[in-house]
């Protein structure tokens, strides 16, 4: 389980992201979502240890990021918005040596690759150089490294942009069938499809989160209008944490 | 296998299938052949033993090769973001730092056990009052000095390294560090405080080379090499854990 509280961030004086709380759990996707600038990126990064808060805390099952950030971040898996790979590596030596690097048990690197392979529908390109790939196929290698050591919270950095229709669907599918053992957490601006299948939506507005709601208790279209109302105009509506 | 072994692996494996591993390795082979060659002529009929000239052959080479050999350990991972990654993989940055400052090291140890062969290839045409004046012991203790040479160069190039983006800025500014400054500093010392000389005799660290080569270890040499190279290795280790706070 993943727990924020009263997260502060500043770049130099300029507040970047402001007093933010929330929670997840595994099941839950979690779609946060704002116009460019609001901080999504900048609350991933924070989240997956690349910055630190000036004041806050970061819990993953009680772990703290900043008192034990090693177990901490064993704890989690993170997808670039920049999906960087090795290019010189085939997909199976890339998923193989994260795998190591990430400390698997050399018994296990075998089944969590042959595991996570058939999940992202990379089978037919393991022994394929990351140079030759298309960017929807890159975006699949980075995800099934995120996926690799079965991590308690996916932290996912606009998964879906740059991806067409068919894979955007793909990669729906992959994260609706591995939320049942992770908490999924996304940033993203597709609203209509995220809708489709996260079940929680966070709305940040210039670095303050304006906005929580499930989905499950409105009507999408309703939710959609509100959801972009805030994007817009950060007005507080729906169920502030 | 440990994070460090796998790091160590992979760049290790990245240096032998690309030219920024191998091409610089044939180029410091030629220069220091030629540049062994040159001195064998120049001392011919000196009191330089096959050692010595080996060594100051290869020494003021080594600083170039492993600047070159580093500049890619974290600019190039700097540049297309895939420090992020490895800044998310639950391991020390210190663990990161010394994987690939050992993949560089070995890189360069393989390179200057190659340039041992020169001396060794000549020995058979030796007189043989020269070939009985050869010590095995000396051969090794040069190996020693050369190899401390290249820790530290390897250290001080890793270090530069996470500083910058650009990898060829960052092999410029290892060269200026590991080459430039001592001689300058040697140089400024000779000409504004010449009484200061016999203190800074270790300076040019070629000195190094000829003491231990002709059986002056010393361990105050050893030390220093150590510790900056752990120095190095520190600064870097931490650079890389403030890009966290400040990315």
């Amino acid at each position: 389980m993943l727990e924020v509280k009263n997260i502060t961030f500043s770049y130099n004086t300029q507040e970047t992201l402001g007093n933010i709380t929330f929670d997840a759990a595994p099941g839950e996707i979690l779609a946060i979502v704002g116009a460019n600038g609001a901080g999504k990126t900048t609350l991933l990064r924070l989240l997956a240890c690349l910055l630190m808060q000036d004041s806050g805390n970061t819990l993953i099952d009680g772990v703290d990021s900043l008192t034990r950030p090693i177990a901490y971040r064993a704890k989690i898996g993170y997808l670039s918005e920049r999906c960087p790979l090795y290019d010189e590596m085939t997909v199976e030596e890339y998923l193989t040596y994260r795998l190591r690097l990430k400390g698997e048990r050399q018994f296990r690197v075998r089944r969590r690759l042959d595991e996570v392979i058939t999940q992202c529908r990379l089978d037919d390109h393991r022994k394929t150089m990351i140079r030759l790939l298309s960017f929807g196929f890159r975006k699949r290698v980075g995800m099934a490294e995120a996926l690799t050591a079965h991590p308690p919270v996916l932290l996912l950095d606009d998964p879906l942009a740059g991806l067409d229709l068919p894979q955007r669907k793909q990669t729906a599918e992959v994260l609706t069938s591995v939320s049942g053992r992770s908490a999924i957490i996304l940033a993203g601006h597709e609203i209509s499809f995220l809708l489709e299948w996260c079940t929680r939506f966070l709305v940040l507005h210039r670095g303050r989160l304006v906005g929580s709601y499930r989905v499950n208790d409105y009507e999408k279209d309703l939710l959609q209008h509100k959801i972009e109302q805030q994007m817009i105009h950060g007005r507080e509506e729906g169920h502030q944490l | 296998m440990s994070a460090l072994q796998v790091t160590w692996l992979r760049e290790v494996r990245t240096f032998r299938r690309s030219f920024t591993g191998t091409l610089p390795i044939a180029l410091f082979l030629a220069v220091v052949g030629w540049t062994f060659v040159m001195s064998l002529r120049k001392s011919d009929g000196g009191v330089l033993q096959l050692q010595t000239i080996w060594g100051v052959s290869v020494s003021p080479w080594i600083p170039v090769l492993c600047s070159v050999l580093t500049m890619r350990l974290f600019a190039e991972e700097r540049a297309t973001g895939m420090i992020d990654l490895l800044l998310v993989i639950p391991m020390r940055e210190r663990t990161l730092v010394f994987g690939k400052f050992l993949s560089a090291l070995t890189m360069t140890v393989f390179a200057v056990s190659l340039s041992s062969l020169l001396p060794l290839v000549i020995v058979p045409w030796l007189s043989p009052s020269l070939k009985s004046a050869l010590h095995p012991t000396a051969f090794a203790m040069t190996g020693i000095i050369l190899l401390l040479q290249s820790s530290l160069w390897c250290a001080v190039g890793t270090m530069v390294s996470v500083f910058f983006r650009n990898q060829t800025m960052a092999a410029v500014v290892s060269i200026l560090l590991c080459g430039g400054i001592p001689l300058a500093f040697y140089a400024v010392i000779l000409v504004w405080l010449p009484e200061l000389r016999l203190n800074a005799t270790w300076m040019p660290l070629i000195t190094n080379v000829y003491d231990f080569s002709t059986g002056l270890v010393s361990t105050y040499a050893i030390a220093f090499y150590l510790v900056m190279t752990g120095l190095s290795l520190f600064i870097c280790s931490k650079t890389l854990a403030l890009l966290r706070l400040r990315s």
